[in-house]
């Protein structure tokens, strides 16, 4: 246990759902982009975490062990207008739900509320501590 | 274990682990397959002062019981954060009266007792 642990995981955590939100705004950003049929498409974008612990100790909080990227084929749209459009007048666009990016938003959201919680409690007992022998 | 200010002393490495734990919890709240930790000092504590001639206290690190969600996660949020506010409040305590027990020694020592 380092000096100051809580605060070292709990801005893993932050770092976490800011990953977490970057990856929902590109993704959100991405939604209505739109390629020729014969390329792929964009991917949505989800963050991997992954818990970072020592077996038997307290852990130490969680790392982005990656991006993993969605499925690539998207959906095939007709538009013929899009000046990307093939001869049948058709275009892929990315396979992202508004709904589901939504609710994600709101969760990484969350966990990086819990986290600042979670550091300014730590940062209150910390401050207590130094107050010892004064 | 003898003496207040070694119970208070291991008492608030263990408040402090106990912290850092939640913080962990938190922090893991959104990956999937993560089981909470649970980590607990005070039978363990109580165990030591009671033992005559002194026993040996030991902080346990275990893992929650609780039932995991369809992710493989079972991190209760709500809970980690009563208990992050509730380790804090008994910090804080713990440390007060650690240097009530300071200011008591140091009194004794010909110092002020405030």
């Amino acid at each position: 246990m380092s000096l100051f642990g809580s605060l070292g995981i709990s801005g893993s955590g932050i770092d976490a759902a800011q990953t977490w939100l970057n990856t929902v705004a590109g993704n959100i950003a991405n939604m209505n982009d739109t390629s020729p049929t014969d390329q792929a498409t964009y991917g949505e974008q989800t963050p991997v975490f992954v818990p970072t612990a020592t077996p038997g100790q307290v852990g130490d909080g969680v790392t982005v062990a990656g991006i993993q990227e969605g499925d690539t084929t998207g959906i095939i749209q007709f538009d013929p207008t899009n000046p990307q459009a093939d001869a049948k007048g058709e275009v892929r666009v990315p396979d992202v739900q508004l709904s589901s990016q939504m609710v994600d938003m709101i969760q990484a959201q969350t966990d990086f509320q819990a986290n600042t919680a979670a550091l300014a409690d730590a940062k209150t007992a910390y401050q207590s501590a130094l107050t010892l022998g004064t | 274990m003898d003496g207040i200010v070694n119970a208070l002393q291991f008492a608030v490495d263990g408040v402090a682990q106990q912290q850092q734990a939640t913080a962990n919890n938190l922090a893991n709240a959104d990956t999937p397959g993560y089981t909470a930790q649970d980590v607990s000092f005070e039978a363990s504590l109580q165990q030591a002062i009671d033992a005559p001639g002194g026993g040996t206290a030991s902080v346990i690190v275990s893992a929650d019981p609780a039932t995991a969600a369809s992710d493989g996660n079972n991190v209760d949020t709500g809970k980690q954060l009563v208990n992050g506010q509730e380790e804090t409040l008994q910090y804080q305590t713990m440390v007060d009266m650690l240097n009530a027990q300071f200011r008591l020694i140091s009194g004794a020592a010909g110092g002020t007792f405030q």
